[in-house]
């Protein structure tokens, strides 16, 4: 599975809605779709899914925000991994 | 000496010393004790003399504090709500307590003026045991929200409690106040705090909200008493760096609102070695909590779920089955008796009958909570009904499900939460629609959502909402809820 596929199944588990699939540019927080403990289960489980230490503590909530952010994120981290 | 004295002594010991501290804004003990003596002279001179309650909305800002003293003192008792609130609910809980107005922080700040002379004494209400303190509403099972009227005598009765049983370093800690001040566990930190001559540290929604800038200002806080829920401790506890090197100051962790894990009590013990973790247990009704017990790696050892404790001094715990106390160790409806159990719910003698009697000439209260003793300590067992806690709060079901049927578009609706190792994970919605018309599920979730946020905090909204054609239905006829929440596992 491709990075973008990974996450957004997980962020499709924990927002309860395949419209992450749709739109890339959804405003997770503004929709609320995830809140504070969605975001940190969501940390959790991608963490596990990429075998990648990531603490709530060096997540800029802006870079969470939308679908297409936290994709962009995860291809960084793997890249540098 | 009375509360109000208790809080009043620290602007003459300390009055320079911080009585809370809020994103970046502070009042000192001075300021807090001269600008609510200004208010309560404000309000003495609009309002009749007739303890109807003042309600203030705001979030975490000083002037809360401010407003909370100098209603008070002015002979009223006040309502707190959270600046998150719908405007719908404010409207609802105003009618309910036949408040006498609603204040904001900015209107407390208009009306303490710092540059205002010294404000008169003379009009500061002392006030009596029976006179309510404080009214905090909770979800209702109906779908409107109920006022727990909470008397000085009861407050009292919690504050000698509390202070006897942590011996508080007079005029140096420093607790967390995590929670909402219309959530009755910031009573815990806030009286705590003010009693001791503390300092009050507020964390904001907005800092909660973005973990980054929540573990940045943990670490520059000083906290040396931790309050919070265990949901928000567990939340910290996935940032690796939440030990005792970010926080050295904690020497206590102090839970109340919800189920306290094994695993979330042991993670703090390894983490923050100097410090000590506390759980408590107790219903709004009853002033914020009426057990304790300090958990140690032992007590952790021997029990899973977790006691909840033994009761304070003054009061009783009744476990009862069928209206009469079950044999030792049986579980039973946990009723609670003494002088910390609430005068009732305002303006509802019908709940109030339901809900409160007299047990050994003490108010008693039924909870509604299933417990048990073993080895002389209180488990919580769960509920007899359909309330639930939710990251710490208290919800009831029915009070979801009725504002969901209360929009033009839906036809029924059961609300169902989704439980992850014995705890409520989030709410989810199975809503029956009249139409479905040509839109998407997403935007059908969005508008209920935006319909819903309209009527109901933040925390009462489902997180998942699913569109069925009918519910899967009992022997009985009802919607079979145990069908329902097995189809989203």
């Amino acid at each position: 599975m491709s990075v973008s596929e990974i996450v957004l199944n997980e962020l499709e588990k924990v927002a309860g809605t395949d419209q992450v699939h749709k739109d890339l540019n959804l405003d997770l927080f503004g929709e609320k779709i995830l809140d504070s403990f969605g975001t940190v289960e969501l940390i959790v489980a991608l963490s596990d899914s990429f075998g990648i230490e990531i603490s709530p503590g060096q997540i800029d909530r802006e870079l969470w925000a939308t679908p297409q952010k936290i994709i962009a994120y995860f291809e960084e981290r793997v890249k540098s991994a | 000496m009375n509360l109000i004295e208790q809080i009043d002594q620290w602007s003459r010991k300390t009055p320079g010393r911080n009585a809370h501290i809020s994103d970046g804004q502070t009042l000192t003990y001075a300021e807090l004790t001269q600008r609510s003596n200004a208010l309560a002279e404000s309000l003495s001179k609009q309002l009749p003399a007739d303890h109807s309650p003042i309600a203030v909305q705001g979030h975490k800002e000083p002037e809360m504090l401010i407003a909370f003293l100098g209603i008070v003192k002015s002979g009223h008792p006040y309502i707190p709500l959270d600046s998150s609130l719908p405007s719908q609910r404010v409207e609802t809980i105003l009618e309910t307590a036949k408040a006498a107005m609603l204040l904001t922080p900015d209107q407390v700040k208009e009306l303490v003026k710092p540059s205002q002379a010294d404000p008169s004494t003379h009009s500061i209400h002392h006030p009596a045991p029976e006179d309510a303190w404080y009214i905090i509403f909770t979800s209702g099972s109906t779908g409107e929200p109920k006022g727990v009227v909470i008397t000085c005598g009861c407050l009292e009765s919690f504050i000698h409690w509390i202070s006897c049983e942590h011996d508080f370093a007079e005029g140096a800690e420093t607790f967390l106040n995590q929670a909402p001040f219309s959530f009755d566990l910031s009573v815990m930190d806030l009286y705590a705090s003010l009693v001791s001559g503390g300092t009050l540290f507020s964390l904001t929604k907005d800092m909660i909200a973005d973990p980054k800038r929540l573990f940045q200002v943990l670490r520059h806080s000083e906290i040396s008493c931790w309050v919070s829920t265990p949901s928000f401790a567990q939340f910290c506890l996935t940032e690796p760096a939440f030990k005792e090197q970010m926080i050295p100051q904690v020497k206590k962790f102090w839970f109340c609102g919800e189920t306290l894990a094994p695993e979330v009590a042991g993670s703090l013990l390894e983490r923050f070695p100097k410090a000590e973790v506390w759980n408590t247990y107790g219903p709004t009704e009853a002033t914020v909590a009426t057990t304790s017990i300090r958990i140690t790696q032992e007590i952790i050892k021997r029990y899973s779920p977790l006691p909840v404790g033994k009761p304070k001094p003054d009061c009783e715990i009744h476990i009862l089955e069928n209206g009469a106390d079950v044999k030792s160790g049986e579980r039973g409806e946990i009723v609670i008796a003494g002088p910390n159990v609430s005068a009732g719910y305002i303006h509802r003698p019908d709940l109030t009958e339901r809900a409160f009697y007299q047990v050994n000439h003490m108010r008693a209260y039924r909870t509604g909570d299933l417990g048990h003793y073993q080895d002389g300590y209180l488990f919580f067992d769960g509920r007899m009904d359909f309330q639930i806690k939710l990251h710490g709060y208290r919800i009831e079901i029915g009070d979801i499900e009725n504002n969901l049927h209360a929009l033009t578009s839906v036809r029924d609706a059961v609300v169902i939460p989704i439980m992850k190792n014995n705890k409520a994970d989030y709410l989810a919605a199975f809503v029956v629609l009249k139409e479905r018309m040509n839109k998407s599920d997403f935007e059908i979730t969005r508008t209920l959502k935006r319909e819903l946020g309209g009527r109901l905090p933040d925390y009462m909204i489902p997180r998942k909402f699913i569109f069925v054609e009918q519910f899967p239905m009992t022997h009985n006829g009802k919607a079979d809820r145990r069908k329902l929440a097995e189809g989203l596992k």
